[in-house]
């Protein structure tokens, strides 16, 4: 993994639940974090790693990177716009 | 003269009344209807000395009062 | 506050929505709405706003499920037939959502009770069937300052407004005093299409939401009516609130809650 040029303030895994759920339990770690922060979320392949980056663009927030850790998950860094 | 009637442009007669539209609408219960004209409300005692003009836009408002 | 798993499970499909979210699913679970009436209007809405999280929700009413309801009134079921309405209605908004509160009142609404009914609530919504009753709940809400949803539903019509008071008309703005008892057909008397309450009663229950969660435009300053025969829904824009109106006027003549006298085939049978 490369290294990153931000730090991580939380850290989520939502390789446990499915759709819509991912994308909930991110939007409500968002939530209570501060603006200018960053997530870090676990995520499995497929449908989280096809929606979750995408739904979270969509609500205004600047996803950082997404990286492959070659065992079918990924992590997704997003840093939170807004309040 | 053109008169918008809750939504619809029809053709009638040059200046009639609210009575008189109230009278070729069938509208129901006429003497407990809430008029509007160009969103102002006509005072019931004044449909029948009010002239409609052209391009009006009408509304009659009913008592609805069901509800269980 | 935060979610419990099955609360983000249970509201998903509202915290997904960008307008409503975590902050606004927080701001329904604070809310707090009053029904008047758990009948064709009442019961989709108390049972839409349960589904949705509205954290408190009183229901008041002084009937008992009857076979005749249940035509429309789907909150009951036949064999809530007898029953308190307030409380078959808590029974299945309980049932739909464990999450919330659910305050009965079993009692209809009058001069004397209606003030301390109103007074704990964000949001009231008139699901009555009498025009006492709606005249009442108009004055109360406009001397209380409590914004609330109106509504009435006849044969295959039914008609809503949402009245913020001291900022949009009031029902007596458009309705100066009550028609003369037995004057205008009522349900009971004229037959209401069941529907007709679920689409009604549900967009009240849709005022409430936006109301509580801050989001959109509210029906204030219009009157939206629905002719199912026509399938057309029209918005009536109102005049602007002003000097007229007996009871929301900056000098208002009526001060005092009045008791109309309700219509004879309108009285408990």
């Amino acid at each position: 993994m490369a290294d990153l040029d931000f730090t991580v303030d939380e850290t989520i895994d939502i390789t446990s639940v499915t759709c819509p759920v991912t994308f909930v339990k991110t939007k409500v770690a968002l939530d209570e974090m501060d603006e200018g922060q960053v997530l870090q979320v676990h995520l499995n392949d497929g449908e989280p790693r096809q929606n979750v980056p995408r739904s979270i663009a969509d609500e205004g927030h600047e996803v950082l990177r997404l990286d492959d850790n070659g065992d079918g998950t990924y992590e997704l860094y997003i840093r939170k716009v807004g309040d | 003269m053109k008169i918008t009637v809750a939504g619809e442009t029809k053709e009638f007669d040059d200046g009639i009344s609210v009575s008189k539209l109230i009278e070729l609408e069938n509208v129901e219960t006429p003497q407990y209807v809430t008029v509007s004209v160009n969103e102002e409300f006509v005072d019931s005692g004044a449909f029948g000395s009010t002239a409609l003009k052209d391009g009006d836009n009408v509304e009659f408002l009913y008592f609805m009062g069901g509800g269980r | 506050m935060a979610f419990t798993d099955e609360q983000l499970e249970r509201y998903s499909r509202h915290i997904i929505l960008k307008e409503i979210g975590v902050k606004g699913q927080k701001k329904l679970l604070a809310g707090k709405v009053l029904i008047i009436g758990a009948g064709g209007l009442g019961a989709p809405a108390a049972m839409y706003l349960a589904a949705a999280g509205v954290g408190t929700i009183g229901i008041a009413d002084a009937d008992k499920v009857d076979l005749s309801n249940l035509q429309r009134q789907v909150i009951h079921t036949t064999n809530d037939i007898g029953k308190r309405k307030v409380e078959s209605a808590a029974e299945t908004m309980r049932a739909i959502n464990p999450d919330i509160t659910v305050n009965t009142y079993y009692d209809f609404v009058n001069s004397s009770n209606i003030m301390d009914l109103i007074a704990d609530y964000d949001f009231i919504l008139d699901g009555t069937d009498n025009f006492p009753a709606k005249f009442l709940i108009n004055d109360a809400c406009v001397m209380a300052g409590k914004p609330f949803s109106h509504a009435g539903i006849i044969r295959f019509k039914g008609q809503l407004t949402t009245v913020i008071p001291g900022e949009g008309p009031c029902y007596r703005c458009i309705f100066k005093n009550p028609p003369p008892k037995d004057a205008v057909p009522t349900c009971k008397q004229a037959g209401v299409i069941g529907a007709m309450g679920g689409v009604i009663g549900s967009l009240q229950a849709m005022e409430a939401v936006k109301y509580l969660t801050g989001v959109g435009e509210l029906l204030s300053g219009y009157l939206l009516t629905y002719d199912a025969l026509k399938m057309e829904f029209h918005k009536v824009k109102l005049p602007p609130r002003g000097d007229g109106c007996a009871v929301c006027s900056d000098h208002p003549t009526i001060t005092e809650l009045i008791d109309y006298e309700q219509a004879a085939c309108d009285m408990k049978q």
